[in-house]
């Protein structure tokens, strides 16, 4: 008898099952083999359903194998068969599943009533929002997110721009990579990488600006210190402003003040030029050379002579770049050696650090601009590649265009030709959409945060898969107001739809509970071109529905209220979609929308945009298939072949043959980039006797973002419980403090008490700080600054001038 | 609790059999097959929970002469739902 206490036979059976898998797993990614693990439907010991998914946390795109049971995900593998992280995982990739079980998953549509929220149903959250809009389209602002799958983002930028006429649609993705775009806009004329990570596995040097990715971005990472550990020869750089976990596996630390960086890339221009180590066949067959237009800051600025270009880089000595950046101008020098010794392979890696600039367009053109001038680039292992911290911050905000001024397909609002290409596509009518383009994210919140009658004009916004509440900059100015009771702000009405409550959720008026990650479909896109595909594996909690669902609902019940936004040119739905039999199905009525697969319906519809600008992407059947794809994908003798590496024509299927490279996005119509000159500018805010330390913030491996998903992982949360402030040992002795002890850390825009971490995970230099920003309870965004990029609109989060003293 | 994880050791060959006898005398850990590759290690750890788990990871990782330890397959299905975060914002709907 077994009673409670013996486990069953079928029990040890079903243990001895998953840990054969467990060892399969193992073995497999030791050895370096590909393995699937077994599909056990029939396995009455185990029971265990496998499918593939991208993991649900950052930009690096890793694949899981997801192993569901009775309904619920138990299990989860690396995927040995995925190119990006050959069966890897990060500690958070591993405990993803547990991310959809913590205990107050939201799970019922919240109306607030006073201090207080009350359920109510769907039709009546769904009637709510459309009365908001329905009565005032033009002050309803959606601010999405890099977490939108494509489709989610393709059907709200549908709804605003195709249906509603208004552009006030913007992403999280604004606060991290929208220096990024700026950046590859200017310098090829076309946003996003032209390497992948495979240029990780070629390089001889790999340049680290600003990165930390042994923490953001750690199977990746691991796949360069794998390398070493095999024997290789990587030199790894880390250009920073505070030793971090990257710098320990780094043969050199460059640690840089704020806005070195800008010196620093005029300091390696300077000396190519100086030796005479540039790549002058590279420059004069394929670029040209541009500066700031002073008069008329756009992205496209003036062009100037190479001779302009050198007397500009004049000043930028070794010495006055030491003197700018704090960087010894020998480091500079062995930089300037590095990228003049063309036998190198030479990838450069960035993320936050030069993109959360108030000059990230211009330290991004600059980087670029380095390698195009030393000729590292176009070949594997020679590239210059941002990298993203969101899952689809490139498929969803980049490509599908979820920006205030885009379209999808790399379109914009402002170009007729392209709005006519747009509304052709959606079949709505000419002049649908507007040419103005919308508010940036953070315009949208200040409007928001102001009272209508001195010129607020958002009075709604809807806040789908991010938390504003939580990230946005110098929040007492940006989003606080809206619960300070501040006179004025009475009408103003937020909507969140989340998973979890947050930062965000705590000033809402109306909550909407969503299905996450394999609670649903869904398409990404990585930061190394690759989308990727994923089908729903189990249901949601409660009442829990689609983000992208909730979109089409809100628009169906604007059509049935005749609201002609909602029609097409023939008077059908904007989102009709029929079955195969083509009949229209009621996907509207969360009863039928998994009827049809929508994703597929919503993807085959948006990939019409995307060969307007070659990021051509394949029939979603292919995705099915495929641990993802990078773009271009293109069809060649009936097989889908993905590009490696754009504008190389050993590579990239849309350069002309003969032209070896080929920028054919390029700004200035003659296929060449753009190396640009931008001068040292300091920062926005720098230290001064009132407030004399400089403040930088950022993330920890254990988090992701603003931690309202992995702050409920037991094992994340207990590894990283809380936020702290790193501090220089030396600050901490002349202000009398101590590990644990607490500081009240106070800016121009708010203040926080929390504890002192000294000689912690990361090391700042003297006279800068750092805190994480995944503690809800601990808002360094009280603090910083909202100083924004003047083109990317991308606010500075590392460089906000504090003070301290011990409480 | 059952996942697997592969340890990359800092150096090919160097102290393989003494690293690969200190991963077997740790608790819970059974080591898999070694014979193809003298510098990764794929291991079972079979632990009472989470907390275990990360003990026995961080031991393994402790080792000398380990660059790092990669988990690669857990199964969690016997622990409990996760906790909500330190300081969750609960959301009174009463």
């Amino acid at each position: 008898m077994n009673g409670d206490l013996q486990p069953t036979t079928d029990a040890i059976q079903r243990r001895q099952f998953i840990k054969a898998t467990a060892m399969a797993a193992a073995t497999a990614v030791a050895g370096g083999t590909n393995f699937t693990l077994p599909v056990l439907a029939d396995e009455p010991a185990a029971g265990v359903q496998w499918e593939k998914a991208p993991c649900r946390f950052c930009g690096t795109g890793c694949h899981v194998q997801v192993g569901v049971q009775e309904g619920k995900v138990v299990a989860v593998a690396g995927d040995r068969n995925a190119e990006v992280n050959m069966g890897l995982l990060c500690v958070k990739g591993y405990h993803v599943g547990a991310a959809l079980y913590g205990k107050d998953r939201l799970t019922r549509p919240l109306l607030r009533d006073g201090d207080r929220y009350r359920e109510i149903s769907w039709e009546k959250a769904i009637r709510i929002i459309a009365d908001r809009i329905e009565a005032a389209p033009e002050r309803f602002a959606y601010y999405g997110s890099g977490q939108w799958t494509i489709p989610e983002g393709y059907a709200a930028q549908k709804f605003m721009k195709g249906g509603l006429s208004n552009n006030h649609i913007d992403p999280n993705a604004r606060l991290c990579m929208a220096s990024a775009v700026t950046g590859f806009l200017a310098t090829y004329g076309v946003d996003e990488p032209a390497g992948c990570y495979d240029d990780l596995d070629e390089c001889d040097v790999l340049i680290m600006w600003g990165n930390n990715p042994a923490e953001m971005h750690p199977v990746l990472f691991s796949r360069v210190i794998d390398r070493r550990s095999r024997g290789e020869n990587v030199t790894l750089i880390d250009i920073g402003t505070r030793r971090t976990r990257t710098t320990e596996a780094c043969q050199h630390y460059l640690e840089m003040k704020g806005h070195g960086d800008l010196a620093i890339a005029n300091g390696i221009a300077h000396l190519l030029i100086k030796n005479g180590t540039y790549d002058r066949k590279f420059v004069e067959s394929f670029c040209n050379f541009k500066a700031s237009d002073d008069e008329n800051p756009n992205l496209h600025g003036k062009p100037i002579s190479f001779g302009d270009y050198k007397k500009y880089l004049e000043p930028y000595t070794p010495e006055y770049v030491e003197e700018l950046s704090g960087v010894p101008a020998d480091q500079i020098r062995m930089l300037g050696d590095l990228f003049g010794n063309p036998k190198l392979k030479i990838t450069s890696l960035w993320c936050m650090g030069m993109n959360q600039h108030t000059r990230g367009t211009a330290v991004n053109s600059l980087v670029h601009g380095v390698h195009l001038l030393s000729g590292h680039f176009g070949t594997p292992g020679n590239a210059p590649t941002s990298l993203t911290g969101q899952p689809s911050a490139c498929g969803t905000v980049r490509e599908v265009g979820t920006l205030a001024h885009a379209l999808p397909g790399g379109r914009v609002v402002a170009n007729e030709e392209h709005r006519q290409q747009a509304e052709e596509f959606w079949n709505v009518p000419t002049g649908r959409i507007n040419p103005t383009p919308g508010y940036h994210t953070v315009q949208m919140w200040e409007s928001f945060c102001t009272p209508s009658n001195q010129g607020g004009d958002i009075g709604t916004i809807w806040v789908q898969v991010t938390n504003p509440g939580q990230t946005l900059p110098n929040l007492n100015k940006l989003f606080n107001p809206k619960g300070n009771n501040r006179a004025g702000l009475e009408d103003k009405f937020l909507i969140v739809s989340d998973v979890y409550p947050t930062a965000t959720t705590r000033l809402a008026d109306l909550i909407l509970p969503s299905a996450m990650w394999v609670e649903k479909n869904g398409v990404v896109g990585n930061s190394e071109r690759r989308t990727q595909q994923w089908f729903k594996m189990v249901a949601p909690p409660g009442d829990a529905r689609d983000d992208c669902w909730q979109t089409i609902a809100v628009a169906h019940e604007l059509f049935n209220r005749g609201m002609d936004g909602m029609k097409d040119r023939d008077g059908q739905f904007l989102f009709d979609v029929k079955d195969d039999n083509g009949k229209s199905v009621p996907v509207w009525d969360w009863e039928h929308y998994y009827d049809v697969n929508v994703d597929e319906h919503l993807f085959e519809e948006y990939r019409q945009f995307t060969r307007l600008k070659h990021k051509d992407l394949a029939p979603y059947s292919e995705y099915v298939q495929a641990r993802g794809l990078r773009w271009p994908v293109v069809e060649v003798d009936g097989q889908w072949r993905e590009t490696h590496l754009r504008f190389s024509e050993n590579f990239d299927p849309y350069v002309e043959p003969g032209k070896e490279i080929q920028f054919y996005h390029s700004s200035t119509h003659d296929d060449r980039a753009q190396i640009w000159f931008h001068p040292w500018i300091a920062p926005a805010e720098l230290p001064d006797s009132d407030y004399p330390f400089l403040l930088c913030t950022g993330r920890v491996l254990e988090h992701w973002h603003s931690g309202s998903m992995t702050r409920r992982i037991p094992e994340l949360s207990r590894a990283m419980p809380g936020g702290y402030l790193e501090i220089h040992a030396e600050d901490a002795a002349a202000h009398d403090l101590r590990n644990g002890d607490k500081v009240k850390i106070e800016s121009r825009r708010g203040s926080l008490v929390i504890p002192v971490w000294i000689d912690g995970r990361g090391q700042p230099p003297r006279g800068t700080v750092f805190i994480p920003f995944f503690d809800e309870s601990l808002l360094v965004n009280d603090l910083t600054l909202d100083a924004l990029d003047p083109f990317s609109k991308q606010p500075d989060y590392k460089k906000s001038a504090v003070r301290i003293r011990k409480v | 609790m059952i996942a697997s994880v592969v340890a990359t050791l800092a150096e090919v060959g160097g102290d393989f059999q003494r690293i690969v006898d200190e991963f077997a005398a740790v608790p819970g850990v059974e080591i898999g097959d070694v014979g193809h590759d003298a510098r990764r290690v794929p291991m079972i750890i079979e632990s009472p929970g989470s907390s275990a788990l990360e003990e026995v990871t961080r031991r393994l990782q402790e080792c000398v002469g380990v660059a790092f330890v990669d988990v690669v397959f857990v199964h969690f299905e016997d622990e409990s739902a996760s906790e909500p975060a330190a300081n969750p914002r609960e959301i009174d709907k009463s």
